[in-house]
């Protein structure tokens, strides 16, 4: 009796961690198998880097994760909850991949466009109240764009463009962000700037992060587990004793070499 | 139909036929106001102004204008159906406004047609049935020209009743849910993973369409409702400004447009809705240089 209650115990705990929960989970899309078979875990607070070839499937499994499309078998748990009756999406928030591919001329101005964060399904038709502008400023304060609130969307640098969006995701008071190659087309110098945001986030403010990216010292250094996507979904722990090189190569196949040294990150592995 | 447009000719259009001697004396815009016809096409007016310029941002920035123009036409169909029938002929425009919005709506979504296609049969169905119903009736000649050409100086208190109710109708609804209909803009798909119940908002949306139509009939015609709900956004537009400012500004030139055009009408004896959308075509034009110049 006693054993079954710490059981139950153990269980409580591991739930109230457990931000994502995904069994056997395979995917299809138009007709063909893009996933198979994953089992991995997201748990408070973990920042994770979901790397892999172009055409692997990394926007599938991720779409799958958010209910925006099918599974064909397996189970997905958010926070604790299957996704079939998953209601809590203001928890989660997702930067898209194209979400900086908006039309330039859409008259909205960055505080505008980062205080639709705001609206949701238990508010609709409600206005935005004083509380919800002073979440807006400092969004756009912690994300360093308070100088540009006033300014047109369009009239944005890439790189500002998606700090406006993560702030937008931001102001949910989200449990946590996923975001899809957040840093594609931007320079070297920019995104290790926000790369740098994205730990301040995760370690002060204990938000997990899960991102796409194709910057492998980067994915490396600053997260604390790596999901390789390619059909197959293999995850590690990012750690000094685990072979990383491994389980990359199951991603992108045996020929590849990925020489990482330590000293590249400057002292911040993860360790 | 050429012959009776001869016919009937401007001042028919405005229906300004006891209207003429009022013209020819000369009569100051202050007394002008003690005229009902003049209080109701103000009234009138302003309703649909401000309804048709804040809808049409939407429908701008959507690029759904045009399904105003489709909608309207098909609308003709309603018009000659009431005219027939004996009913208020803007009942049976909206109800066949609504049918059209929902008609070009749902065969876009189940892969019938595009946008444009779908909207360019629902024109054909509705105008072609208006066409029949007039030829069997053997014609309403002047009735129906007053909503072509629309008749927003004659316009009775009933019509005006109607007007300023469903006006009524249209600014409530963009005041409640203009936050969500922005993000759905903006991006439906975010918006529909943000929780925003996108397909309910958009059946809404639709439906204040078809009665922001209807509402604008009477007032500028079946042929000019597209510019009432376009040139003003097209217009803010040109500002480059926040969304909040662009709103205003839209509603601002949708409703000066319209006052000065009927003043000007009156003043100058020419087809109000004709003048209102001249006015907005000026503004437009001006804005445009003024901004391409500045910039």
């Amino acid at each position: 009796m006693e054993k079954s209650g710490i059981d139950s115990g153990v269980r409580e705990i591991m739930s109230k961690d457990m931000v994502i929960e995904v069994k056997n989970l395979s995917v299809n899309r138009s007709g063909s198998l893009v996933i198979k078979d994953a089992n991995f875990e997201v748990l408070k607070g973990d920042y994770v880097g979901i790397v892999g070839p172009n055409g692997g499937g990394k926007t599938t499994l991720l779409l799958a994760l958010l209910g925006q499309i099918p599974k064909a078998s397996g189970t997905i748990r958010l926070f604790g909850k299957s996704i079939e009756s998953f209601n809590e999406w203001e928890r989660v928030a997702f930067v898209p991949q194209d979400a900086t591919n908006f039309d330039a001329n859409f008259p909205l101005s960055v505080r505008e466009l980062v205080s639709l964060g705001r609206l949701g399904r238990k508010r609709i038709g409600k206005r935005l109240s004083k509380i919800d502008w002073d979440e807006v400023d400092s969004a756009l304060e912690f994300m360093g764009l308070s100088e540009v609130a006033e300014r047109r969307i369009g009239e944005l640098s890439g790189g500002q463009k998606q700090r406006m969006f993560v702030a937008m995701a931001l102001v949910r008071d989200p449990d946590v962000i996923i975001m899809d190659e957040p840093v594609a087309g931007i320079d070297a110098a920019t995104q290790e700037k926000f790369y740098q945001k994205m730990s301040d986030l995760n370690q002060k403010r204990g938000i997990t992060i899960m991102m796409v990216s194709h910057d492998l010292s980067a994915v490396f250094c600053r997260m604390s587990k790596v999901i390789c996507v390619n059909k197959e979904v293999n995850v590690a722990e990012i750690r000094p004793d685990v072979d990383l090189e491994g389980v990359l190569r199951k991603a992108y196949g045996d020929h590849f070499h990925f020489v990482f040294h330590r000293h590249e990150c400057k002292g911040e592995f993860k360790a | 139909m050429m012959e009776a447009l001869g016919v009937i000719g401007l001042r028919g259009m405005i229906g300004g036929a006891g209207l003429t001697g009022f013209m020819n004396s000369s009569v100051s815009l202050m007394e002008l106001l003690n005229y009902q016809f003049f209080q109701n096409a103000i009234l009138g007016g302003l309703a649909a102004g401000f309804a048709c310029a804040w809808i049409g941002l939407f429908l701008v920035l959507r690029k759904e204008a045009m399904i105003v123009d489709g909608v309207a036409h098909t609308a003709f169909g309603g018009v000659a159906l009431g005219l027939l029938l004996g009913i208020d002929p803007l009942i049976t425009a909206l109800g066949i406004s609504i049918v059209s919005v929902f008609g070009v709506s749902h065969m876009k979504r189940k892969g019938l047609a595009e946008s444009d296609s779908a909207i360019a049969l629902m024109l054909a169905i509705g105008f072609s049935t208006g066409l029949i119903i007039i030829s069997i009736a053997g014609g309403f000649s002047v009735d129906l020209f007053s909503y072509l050409f629309g008749s927003i100086l004659t316009i009775s208190r009933s019509d005006l009743l109607m007007i300023l109710v469903l006006g009524m109708v249209i600014i409530a609804f963009l005041t409640v849910f203009h936050k969500e209909l922005l993000a759905i803009t903006f991006d439906e798909r975010g918006a529909k993973m943000m929780g925003i119940p996108v397909d309910t908002i958009l059946t809404m949306f639709n439906l204040i369409v078809a009665i922001t139509i209807t509402l604008s009939i009477k007032i500028i015609g079946i042929i000019l409702v597209v510019a009432l709900i376009v040139i003003p956004a097209l217009t803010a537009l040109q500002l480059r400004a926040s969304f909040a400012k662009t709103v205003i500004s839209t509603i601002l030139i949708g409703l000066a447009s319209v006052v000065v055009g009927i003043i000007a009408s009156i003043f100058y004896n020419v087809a109000t809705s004709g003048v209102i959308v001249f006015t907005m075509l000026l503004i437009y034009l001006t804005t445009t240089a003024l901004f391409r110049w500045m910039r």
